[in-house]
């Protein structure tokens, strides 16, 4: 069983050690902005309507994330624009 | 002589916040500098217990700020190493029996007498806390690689941050590491944990059973030779007194021969 875990380390995503470390960093960022849970979707929601007031977007490639450096978050907005609504 | 106020903490309980504190103590005395080790956690007293003083303990830190005692009639000189002495918590009493006010006085104090102060603080977040950190300028977080005690390290590192003006510096030991659950992908890593807190290390202390028995004796680990713990906080007492020192090899592959294969085919960082 120790060896076949060996084998598929290479791809351990899965592994009880990377999901604790992924889970960690986002909980985090949740924690240390005091940001309740469902508080982001409803900022992107709001967003996603300023934006489609003057532009058509590419809903499919909208990418709406919290990434942290040094203990700072920083909101990561990527609104792909298809062409200026008049 | 002004000697350095160091506060070891955790939020999480049960991580190793006491056994941290008389280690590292215990390193600090046999290096040559003087110390006191301070139990500040009111109501439940256990550094005596781990330092083999508990039948010593005559007055306490509470006695000393009321002003039943003097302070050195309070410390316990430690007979095994003559320059480390203990100022025992209360056991009767809680942790609204000091104040923030009353012991920045006595750290102050005891800064006067000791190169060294070290303040064992309770687990939690409140007025037990806060009362600990009250007179210290450096922290030592302890953590292990779980994600409770990680998350409550966090929640600490942000309350030390928010006192930057009295705490200089904090560091992060990371104690309690299975090289063998990290190598499986079983646990997080140390540098795992550095990545998650962005925080500075001063230490890693391996998962040791030899902790259980020094315990039992009351002789602290760092004080005998031979065990990897005991190495670790002579290490962590090192770079408390400026030295770099490089971290264990934690990696040393132990068991049976497929583990020593695996380990030197595909060594891991833990």
């Amino acid at each position: 069983m120790q060896i076949l875990n060996w084998f598929f380390r290479l791809n351990d995503s899965d592994s009880a050690r990377n999901t604790a470390k992924d889970r960690m960093q986002k909980m985090l960022v949740y924690d240390r902005l005091e940001l309740p849970a469902g508080r982001l979707e409803v900022l992107e929601e709001e967003l996603l309507a300023v934006v489609s007031r003057y532009f058509e977007l590419d809903a499919d490639t909208t990418h709406f994330d919290l990434q942290q450096t040094e203990r700072k978050a920083a909101l990561i907005a990527n609104f792909r624009l298809l062409r200026a609504k008049c | 002589m002004s000697g350095r106020v160091i506060v070891v903490t955790s939020g999480k309980g049960g991580v190793g916040k006491t056994t941290a504190s008389a280690n590292i103590g215990v390193a600090l005395a046999n290096t040559g500098a003087s110390v006191a080790l301070v139990d500040m956690d009111i109501g439940l007293r256990n550094l005596d217990i781990l330092m083999g003083l508990e039948n010593r303990v005559v007055y306490n830190l509470v006695d000393v700020v009321e002003e039943r005692c003097k302070l050195r009639q309070a410390l316990v000189r430690d007979k095994r190493l003559p320059n480390l002495s203990l100022l025992p918590a209360a056991q009767t009493r809680d942790k609204t029996a000091v104040n923030a006010e009353q012991m920045k006085t006595l750290c102050q104090e005891l800064r006067n007498l000791f190169e060294f102060v070290i303040v064992d603080s309770p687990a939690g977040i409140e007025s037990g806390f806060q009362n600990a950190i009250a007179g210290a300028q450096e922290a030592v977080v302890i953590c292990t690689p779980e994600m409770s005690a990680v998350r409550d390290a966090d929640r600490i590192i942000g309350l030390l941050e928010a006192r930057k003006e009295e705490i200089e510096q904090y560091r992060l030991v990371v104690n309690r590491i299975r090289p063998n659950m990290v190598r499986n992908a079983d646990m997080m890593s140390v540098n795992d944990v550095l990545d998650i807190l962005s925080v500075k290390l001063l230490g890693v202390v391996p998962e040791d059973e030899e902790i259980i028995i020094s315990t039992n004796k009351g002789e602290p680990v760092a004080g005998t030779d031979n065990t990897r713990s005991g190495l670790a906080f002579r290490n962590i007492a090192r770079r408390l007194r400026g030295e770099e020192v490089p971290l264990l090899d934690l990696d040393v592959p132990n068991g049976n021969w497929l583990n020593r294969i695996m380990t030197f085919l595909n060594p891991v960082k833990v």
